[in-house]
């Protein structure tokens, strides 16, 4: 026997050790913890059904629809489960569906089919192209490319990454690039030195580089990111009537958002790299001797394959599709076009896709979007859009740059709380009807809400690229307050000026 | 796992009894300073015996993808990987590794064994690289996946008992409050581990333990078995302090100060260096004593998470207030 015959945990719990390993264990376990510690942990969850039960006892507001109510109840209710995880996500998802069914009354097949949009086809269709460009392996020879025209000095790869990750992700997404160039940055870091103390300054400029190139990127063009797709499907969705042609302008097409966001996305590339380097430091101001070795693998996986430009051919295909095809077939249609592709010739496996994407994001953002749908036709989003506005009025912002600087501050605000698809979902309904209830142009304020949904720099969950590039486990939480707040003020001057001296030019 | 299901159990229940025949410690490295003193200590008091297994644990999060935009984050890591870059934790495990044992004898001396077990929801599971020494010693290095470190820990509990669990606690002073209602990883340790933990803070090794006693037999049992590890110190230094509340309860403490001091004599054979009675309030009078030594040693106080807030435990004060490395015994 151990231990002079005598096991401490014996004495002390009374219990033979080898009677504890069954389920009557964890039973007991479980039970000694439910208690208080299960209330805890999901306090929230329990405090956001109490607020949603208080709001539907509420005596009902004259101008607003008991309908109206029980929307708004469940737009507060799910926002908050948003910000506070208690349950997992799509948990969420579901509890609208059941809500819209229960409390509203509406026909379980009217809520079905509400969940399917082209924005949610769309949102499917690009993840699981993102799994597929990522399974590619072309992230060796883009960044090769980076440094070949960048030479070795930090500084200038740290642009070049920023630039390219940013012109990709514009068009396949950021969560896509930062998957693809994660290995990049951190390769580059490891090779420079072994000790992760020595390079604490250079990993978070070249992962920085990459997420936040990625990040203000998403908003260049439709497909940058999911909010985006949810904005303009908002706009069809509120504004659009086949009937009237003059509504016509409210289908914002591939070429449309790209005029608007582009260039946005462009002015502010060199500002990312200026801040980062100003905020970190570097220790290396040249990373020759990691270049040298990154050449070295590069040769070794030799010239590209016939696979590797079929999968480019694709790609340009479906960029093409969207850019002249999407007007007419719709962006969710051209997206599962090119994921057919891939699937067809060879070079992904579903299984590879199908445990890639995350499905339940999926179902959050349909979820979101038809209780988005809702809360405009109950004239919820319409009531809280007036109350609002009263209250900005009171500021002096109920127009014009006083409006978007609000509308702008407010998403950045809720960005940073919760994804940027949910914000925009759960945003969009209240600032369109704010626009119009200001007489402002929905488009604009809508265009000023989507940007402003990539100004998530502050945490490591306000966009994707942040979220995977944390998981290298190079940045610590506080980096990204370090260097974020910088880049928010950064990012709205530059929309808050693009929205004043270029969008009216492109006549709105 | 069904139809093997009994099996399975078998197994664990015969891992089980071997195990608890050994002594077991179980270091959590975050990286921190604090987890390498911790592992030190750990290596000073079973390192060169041959009953004894460290095991060194690095828990990373989940990789989940609904913050990233509903692509999984495994995708990147995937990525990561066919790059032959590590995962993180690997470093900081390696590095605790060399602490305990030099490279050369690592390569001489012991065999190396590498598992994977697989973990729903990550594309890599756990993963543990077991070093054996002919001498029946073995080092585990362990990278867990867990929603979240406490979690991890404590879930690493049920598959091998372990006699103590080291973790760094780097703050001190928090309210009673705020520890209890969003402790910290190693407060949530203390409070649901099943066996004994050792909160490390500014620990400096060779002060001596003092252990803390009322007149109970809980504190007897964990006089006891501190002074088991005591022992396995290559000089073993232990005293034991009571607090009386007032002068009248001196001769009452001073009593089972003397009566824990025969007993280790004549069970164990043990001298403890000193005992000392103080008056006045427990907590501010153990935190004060402690300040001297390496490690202050208490009995869990065995309260719920009502009471934690309303009444605090001695336990659990010391716990946030000591200045230096506290082990709660159970």
């Amino acid at each position: 026997m151990g231990l002079n015959g005598f096991s401490p945990k014996a004495i002390t719990q009374g219990i033979d050790p080898r009677a504890m390993k069954t389920g009557v264990r964890r039973v007991v376990r479980a039970g000694r913890q439910l208690n208080f510690y299960y209330f805890w942990e999901k306090r929230w969850f329990f405090i956001a059904v109490a607020i949603g039960f208080g709001m539907l006892q509420l005596p009902l507001p004259a101008d607003l629809s008991r309908e109206g109510m029980i929307v708004l109840t469940m737009s507060v209710v799910a926002t908050i489960l948003f910000v506070t995880e208690p349950v997992p996500l799509p948990t969420v998802a579901l509890m609208i569906v059941v809500g819209q069914v229960i409390l509203l009354g509406l026909e379980s097949t009217q809520v079905a089919k509400s969940l399917m949009t082209d924005s949610v086809l769309f949102i499917m269709g690009s993840l699981m192209l993102a799994v597929a460009v990522v399974k590619q392996k072309l992230d060796k020879r883009i960044a090769w490319l980076i440094v070949r025209i960048t030479g070795t000095k930090t500084s200038y790869i740290c642009f070049g990454i920023s630039a390219v990750s940013g012109l990709l992700a514009s068009f396949i997404g950021e969560h896509t690039v930062a998957a693809m160039m994660l290995p990049v940055g951190i390769t580059l870091i490891t090779l420079t030195s072994d000790d992760p103390k020595a390079v604490r300054n250079l990993a978070a400029v070249l992962l920085f580089s990459i997420s936040y190139g990625c990040s203000v990127a998403g908003i260049g063009t439709p497909s940058g990111g999911a909010r985006n797709a949810i904005m303009i499907g908002y706009w069809k969705e509120f504004f659009y009537d086949p009937t009237d042609p003059e509504t016509r302008k409210f289908l914002i097409d591939y070429v449309h958002w790209m005029a608007y966001a582009y260039p946005l996305f462009l002015v502010q590339l060199p500002f990312v790299t200026m801040i980062l380097l100003f905020t970190f430091r570097p220790e290396y101001r040249n990373l020759s001797r990691a270049i040298v070795k990154l050449r070295a693998e590069v040769d070794m996986q030799g010239g590209l394959k016939p696979g590797d430009w079929i999968a480019i051919l694709i790609f340009f295909l479906v960029l093409a599709g969207w850019i002249t095809a999407s007007a007419d077939i719709g962006m969710g249609t051209v997206a599962i076009f090119g994921a057919i592709g891939f699937l067809v010739a060879g070079l992904v496996k579903w299984e590879d896709i199908n445990s890639g994407v995350n499905w339940g994001v999926v179902l959050l953002y349909a979820a979101a979007i038809s209780l988005g749908v809702q809360m405009k036709d109950t004239g919820a989003a319409h009531w809280v859009a007036e109350h609002f506005l009263d209250v900005l009025k009171q500021f002096g912002a109920g127009e014009g740059i006083g409006l978007w600087a609000a509308v702008s501050g407010l998403t950045t605000f809720v960005t940073n709380t919760m994804s940027n698809g949910a914000a925009v979902a759960v945003l969009g309904p209240i600032v369109l009807n704010l626009a119009t209830a200001a007489q402002e142009s929905p488009i604009v304020i809508g265009y000023i809400t989507a940007v402003s949904s990539a100004f998530a720099y502050l945490t490591v969950v306000g966009t994707p690229a942040c979220t995977i590039v944390y998981a290298s486990g190079y940045l610590k939480t506080t980096d990204f307050l370090k260097v974020g707040w910088k880049m928010c003020v950064m990012s709205i001057i530059v929309m808050i000026l693009g929205a004043y001296f270029y969008w009216p030019l492109l006549g709105t | 796992m069904n139809t093997d299901d009994d099996g399975y159990r078998q197994e664990l229940e015969d891992r089980f009894a071997e195990r608890s025949e050994r002594f077991r410690v179980l270091v959590c490295i975050d990286g921190s300073d604090e987890s390498y003193l911790g592992l030190k200590y750990a290596s000073r008091m079973g390192a060169h015996r041959a009953d004894c297994d460290i095991i060194l644990l690095y828990v990373r999060p989940t990789d989940q993808g609904l913050h990233s935009g509903g692509l999984q984050v495994r995708v990147a890591r995937e990525n990561m990987l066919s790059w032959g870059l590590e995962l993180p934790g690997i470093r900081r495990l390696r590095k605790g590794l060399e602490t305990l044992v030099g490279e050369e004898e690592l390569k001489q001396e012991w065999t190396a064994e590498t598992t994977t077990s697989t973990v729903e929801g990550d594309p890599l599971g756990d993963n543990k690289i077991e070093y054996r020494h002919p001498s029946g010693r073995t080092i585990v290095l362990k990278l867990k996946v867990a929603s979240d470190a406490a979690s991890g820990i404590l879930d690493q509990y049920e598959l091998g008992p372990y006699n103590l669990i080291i973790i760094g606690s780097g703050r001190r002073g928090r309210s009673r409050l705020r520890a209890t209602l969003t402790p910290s990883v190693s407060e949530k340790v203390a409070y649901h581990a099943p066996c004994s933990v050792l909160l490390v803070r500014d620990l400096v090794a060779g002060q001596g333990h003092l252990v803390c006693v009322d007149g109970s037999q809980f504190s007897k049992d964990v006089v006891r078995q501190e002074a088991m590890i005591a022992q396995r110190f290559p000089d073993p230094k232990l005293s034991a302090v009571c607090v009386a509340e007032d002068d009248e309860g001196i001769p009452e403490a001073e009593r089972i100060v003397n009566e824990i001091r025969d007993m280790l004599k004549s069970e164990l054979n043990f001298d403890l260096r000193g005992t000392y009675v103080r008056v006045g309030d427990p907590v501010e009078q153990i935190v004060d004593a402690g300040k001297d030594y390496s490690v202050i040693v208490l009995g869990d106080s065995g309260k719920g998470t009502m009471s934690r807030i309303l009444g605090g435990g001695v336990s659990t004060d010391v716990m946030r207030l000591a200045h230096n490395s506290v082990m709660i015994m159970r």
